[in-house]
């Protein structure tokens, strides 16, 4: 408590000080602003006085700001800031006149004498000077506080991206996931297409081949061969219609589409499932996929044993979690995957993490909105 | 006769050894990628080269590619490819250039294994197969619809039929019409599209494609 007061009087007495250059340049600055060929060196210094207020914030008042703000920005900033800094020096010279006025009075107190003067002091006397010392000690404490809390204000709402900026990049943030999106699900038909060809394809012209012998040589054999291949693309084919949609999403919510995911996948896989309900389908959606493609991948690239799926609440947001014991080294960059889900991740306004350090263990997390 | 098989689905290649082998073929190599392919075809001089388009590492055309290549350095060998869509620039690629022995079949059309082994028998002889809806499409997309036009549906079907590269005796017994009336048509045909008159039917294939697929 003490380290903290001792650290904020600290920071709003150097705010004091760095008052006392950033008025004048402020008043120089804005009359040099008239000449357009001065304006970028004001705009810089101004940056660079801004910058010393940050780092002075963030040391003694624990205020993190972004320095994504420009030079215009900063000069603005520096002016009210400036004019802080004045209240705040003037603040400071109180709590010095009081810590001067302690000895003074306690040399007083100590040879019996009244008050600010010489003759024998009378009762109450001293007990109003200490309710006065009081009350004084207080009010400084809280105009200390007070400039802090004004500083950290200012520094909020100057430095950094202003309103406008941000609705710009928002912009630009949901142009880029929308494209994305699109390539993500570009990417899936690619998938499917090549899940079409290679696997059902090649099993029906298969079959229809083993057929053709069978019909040409009588051979019962052949046809029990062809039987059995019809039953094998039959699977594959459900399984192909599985991964385009699980209808069970639609059906039984996302904790039994989770449940039938486990059960198809070729090794143990844990559901830890703690929402209550299901979110709107097109979380749910996003979140199976994340899911799905997370168990495959382990499946297919990790040298996984078992897999845990986590979906639970944190912080009102959705969090999903995908452990397997594999022995990581999964990227999320290229064309994988892994870039899809972060697609469609970043698309439902989520946060996608892939967590895989070489050695082990995978763990992909994704951060969503309750939809 | 001696065929090289190149298609990278196991289950469907030990499918077409089996096949082949028992309809008495000489299976000297099957492989899985184009590569293996152009090594194998190196190796064992084939009669016939059956392959598919799609095979690894890309998975898009590397089967068409080794097909062109093999045309191109070992001419005497009779190349099948087999494709799962009908594309017009394959089969644009494959009928461009002289002397048959070239074949562009749907790869469904395999399960249909008389038309298959059929296939494969005529560009082993040194002749043409293409699948009848590689015809069909290149019939229904060409930009000569004026010049086809003038075709009746008698002609059209016999030029489906020699385009697909059957010989004026199959198309006899296919359309059920004497050869000498099949040979009319053709001339019909050709008279119709102003084409020059070709002996071989290998050569008329190709320039009934050619000018199709123009």
């Amino acid at each position: 408590m003490i380290k903290w007061a001792a650290r904020t009087t600290a920071g709003v007495g150097l705010g004091a000080l760095t008052a006392l250059a950033e008025v004048p340049y402020v008043v120089v600055g804005a009359l040099l602003l008239v000449l357009p060929a001065a304006r970028p060196a004001v705009h810089r210094g101004a940056r660079r006085l801004a910058e010393v207020e940050r780092a002075r914030l963030l040391r003694f008042l624990d205020a993190r700001n972004g320095d994504d703000y420009d030079g215009r920005r900063a000069l603005q900033y520096l002016a009210p800031r400036g004019l802080l800094g004045l209240l705040g020096a003037g603040i400071c010279g109180c709590v010095a006149l009081g810590v001067v006025a302690v000895p003074v009075f306690a040399g007083q107190l100590v040879t019996g004498r009244a008050p600010g003067g010489q003759r024998p002091a009378e009762a109450g006397e001293w007990l109003l000077i200490a309710g006065l010392a009081a009350i004084a000690v207080f009010l400084c404490g809280q105009g200390i506080a007070g400039v802090a809390a004004l500083d950290r204000r200012l520094a909020r709402r100057f430095l950094g991206p202003s309103h406008r900026e941000l609705l710009r990049r928002r912009v630009s943030y949901l142009a880029t996931s929308r494209a994305e999106v699109v390539e993500a699900v570009n990417g899936e038909r690619r998938r499917i297409e090549r899940d079409l060809h290679d696997g059902v394809q090649q099993r029906l012209v298969a079959l229809g081949v083993l057929l053709g012998r069978a019909r040409r040589s009588g051979d019962a054999e052949l046809v029990r061969q062809a039987h059995e291949e019809v039953q094998e693309a039959l699977r594959e084919l459900r399984e192909v219609s599985w991964r385009v949609y699980p209808i069970a999403l639609d059906e039984s919510g996302l904790d039994a589409a989770l449940e039938s995911l486990a059960e198809r996948a070729a090794m143990p896989v844990e559901v830890r499932y703690t929402l209550n309900g299901t979110p709107s389908l097109a979380v749910a959606t996003v979140i199976y996929f994340v899911a799905s493609e997370s168990v495959t991948n382990a499946a297919k690239h990790s040298g996984a044993t078992r897999i845990t799926i986590d979906v639970h609440l944190v912080d009102w947001k959705i969090l999903v979690e995908i452990a397997d014991d594999g022995f990581g080294g999964a990227r999320a960059g290229g064309t994988g995957g892994l870039t899809g889900l972060r697609r469609r991740v970043a698309a439902a306004d989520g946060e996608f993490t892939v967590d895989s350090p070489e050695g082990g263990p995978t763990v992909v997390r994704a951060v969503l909105p309750c939809g | 006769m001696r065929v090289i098989l190149a298609e990278d689905s196991t289950l469907l290649r030990e499918g077409l050894v089996r096949l082949l082998a028992e309809e008495g073929h000489d299976v000297v190599a099957a492989v899985g990628d184009g590569e293996a392919l152009l090594e194998a075809v190196k190796t064992h001089r084939p009669d016939v080269v059956v392959t598919d388009v799609r095979m690894p590492p890309t998975h898009t055309d590397e089967g068409l590619r080794a097909a062109l290549e093999i045309r191109e350095s070992r001419p005497e060998t009779g190349v099948l490819v087999l494709s799962q869509y009908v594309e017009k620039r394959y089969a644009a690629k494959l009928i461009s250039g002289d002397g048959g022995r070239v074949g562009y079949l749907l790869k469904d059309r395999v399960a249909q294994v008389g038309e298959f082994l059929d296939a494969l028998e005529r560009v082993g002889e040194g002749g043409a197969a293409f699948d009848p809806e590689v015809v069909r499409r290149l019939v229904a997309r060409t930009s000569h619809e004026d010049a086809l036009g003038r075709l009746t549906q008698r002609e059209r079907d016999v030029l489906e039929k020699m385009a697909q590269g059957h010989t004026n005796a199959n198309i006899a017994k296919l359309l059920f019409i004497s050869q000498s009336s099949v040979e009319k048509h053709a001339n019909a045909i050709f008279d119709k599209l102003d084409l020059p008159q070709a002996a071989g039917y290998s050569r008329r294939v190709l320039a009934v494609l050619r000018y199709l697929g123009s």
